[in-house]
C-alpha cells in the first residue's frame, strides 16, 4: 500500500501521462510510444518513456539503452536518452524471462513508479503491453485521473476489432481515448505511397474505435535494423508524421 | 540508501493512516521486513528513528521483525527459503545489479516482485514459483491515539 502511496505522490510531478496501447501484439506500440517521447522530448517538452511491458520490454533495443541502472537518496534514475528519461523493466531483467503473474505484474508496476526519481514531468508516455489484463489495469488504476490513452491501430481489419475492445475497456474504466494512430498505414515507394496492408477509411475505422484519427505513420522497413533516433532523423516523412502525432496529443492534453 | 527512501515512504503511509484515523498520535509501529529485499536492518531502522520526530510520531514505538521469504513451486511443490535463493542470486550478471554511491544492490532489493526472473525451482529448475510470505516491507500493526 505503502508503494501506492508514493506512486501518488510521485504522480503529482507529472502533467501528462499518455498510455499507449492497442490490446494487440506486433502492431507497433512500443516503436510509436518510443518515437512519440523521443519527438515530445526533442520538442522541448520535459518527457519520460515508461515502458512496463513485464515480458517482453522492447524499449531497450528501441532506444539502444542497456543496464545497468543508478540509484541515488531520490530513488531510482531513469535512463537519459538525451533529454528523455526512460525507464524498462529490461534494465532490471536483461536477457532473462521474467514469467510474473496476476497480482506481481501489478505490483511491479506500482514499484516500478513508485521508485524511479522521475522529476517534474510535462508528459510521460507509457508504453503498454498487449491484451487487457494486469499491467493495463494497474495503469489505469494509478494513473486514472490523470493520464488518456493513445490507441495504435494498423489497417487490418483483424487488429482492429482487438484495439476496439481496448477502446471499450477504456471507456468503462473511465479513461479517456485521446485518439488512435494509424501505424503501417502505406509504404513509400519513390514518390508513391503502397497500402500494402491495405487501405483502412479514416472515418470507418472512426466509428469503430469511437476515437479520432490523430496520424498515420508510415511503414518503415528499416525499422529492425536502424535506430529509432537514427530513422527519426533521416526519414522526413516518418519525423513529420509524428510531429503531427505529438501536436494532436499534446494540443489535447493541454486543452 | 534505499533503506531510508523506504523508511520515509512507509512513514507517509503510516502518517496518512493516522489522518485517516484522526489520531493524535502515533504509539507504536510494527514492521515486518521481507527477508528477499536483503535490506540493511540496522540502516533501515536508524533510516525510520530519524523520522519519529514531530507531534504525530514523536516517541512512536518501532517493533522490526523479519518476514522469513517462503517460496514454493506450483509444478512439483518443492518449498525453500531464503539460503537458496541467495545462492541463486550470486549468478545474477554485474551489469543488472543497481549501482549505488557505495555498493551495489541486487534488483530485487528495490523491485521484489521480479524474483520469478532470478529464482527457479531447486529441485525441478521451473519458474513457476510462488512467494507467499517474505517479499516486502509490511506494515503489520498500528496503534493509534485517537484524538478527544
Amino acid at each position: 500500500m505503502f508503494q501506492q502511496d508514493q506512486a501518488f505522490t510521485r504522480l503529482k510531478r507529472i502533467r501528462h501521462v499518455i498510455l499507449v496501447g492497442s490490446g494487440k501484439g506486433g502492431v507497433g506500440k512500443s516503436f510509436v510510444a518510443s518515437a512519440l517521447a523521443v519527438t515530445l522530448s526533442k520538442e522541448g517538452f520535459s518527457t519520460a518513456l515508461l515502458d512496463i511491458d513485464v515480458h517482453g520490454p522492447s524499449l531497450p533495443s528501441y532506444l539502444d539503452a542497456r543496464p545497468p541502472i543508478r540509484s541515488t537518496k531520490e530513488g531510482l534514475e531513469p535512463k537519459a536518452i538525451g533529454k528523455l528519461k526512460t525507464m524498462s523493466v529490461g534494465f532490471f531483467t536483461g536477457d532473462r524471462p521474467a514469467p510474473l503473474k496476476g497480482g506481481e505484474k501489478q505490483a511491479l508496476v506500482t514499484q516500478l513508479l513508485a521508485q524511479t526519481n522521475w522529476g517534474r514531468l510535462d508528459y510521460m508516455v507509457v508504453d503498454l503491453p498487449p491484451g487487457t489484463g494486469d499491467e493495463l489495469l494497474a495503469a489505469f488504476r494509478l494513473f486514472a485521473d490523470n493520464c488518456r490513452l493513445l490507441l495504435v491501430a494498423t489497417p487490418s481489419k483483424r487488429a482492429l476489432s482487438v484495439v476496439a475492445k481496448l477502446s471499450k475497456l477504456a471507456k468503462q474504466e473511465k479513461v479517456e481515448v485521446v485518439g488512435f494512430v494509424l501505424n503501417m498505414s502505406y509504404l513509400v515507394v519513390g514518390k508513391k505511397k503502397l497500402y500494402v496492408l491495405g487501405k483502412a477509411e479514416p472515418k470507418s475505422v472512426e466509428k469503430v474505435l469511437g476515437a479520432k484519427l490523430l496520424a498515420e505513420i508510415p511503414l518503415e522497413p528499416k525499422v529492425n535494423e536502424e535506430g529509432l533516433l537514427l530513422l527519426l532523423k533521416n526519414n522526413k516523412e516518418l519525423a513529420e508524421a509524428f510531429r503531427s502525432l505529438s501536436k494532436g496529443v499534446g494540443a489535447r492534453a493541454h486543452s | 540508501m534505499h533503506e531510508m527512501s523506504l523508511a520515509q515512504s512507509v512513514i507517509a503511509s503510516v502518517l496518512s493512516e493516522a489522518d485517516k484515523h484522526e489520531a493524535k498520535k502515533v504509539l507504536k509501529i510494527h514492521l515486518a521486513i521481507g527477508e528477499l529485499m536483503q535490506l540493511d536492518k540496522p540502516i533501515l531502522v536508524e533510516s525510520f528513528k530519524s523520522l519519529l520526530e514531530g507531534p504525530v510520531l514523536g516517541g512512536a514505538e518501532l517493533e522490526v521483525t523479519d518476514d522469513k521469504a517462503a517460496f514454493t513451486c506450483q509444478k512439483c511443490s518443492a518449498k525453500w527459503g531464503i539460503e537458496e535463493a541467495k545462492k541463486q542470486l550470486k549468478g545474477v550478471a554485474a551489469e543488472l545489479m543497481i549501482s549505488e554511491p557505495e555498493s551495489k544492490e541486487l534488483p530485487l532489493h528495490f523491485l521484489p516482485e521480479l524474483y520469478p526472473a532470478f529464482i527457479h525451482c531447486p529441485k525441478c529448475g521451473s519458474s513457476d514459483i510462488f512467494l507467499s510470505d517474505g517479499g516486502v516491507i509490511k506494515i503489520t500493526r498500528l496503534v493509534l491515539e485517537k484524538s478527544e
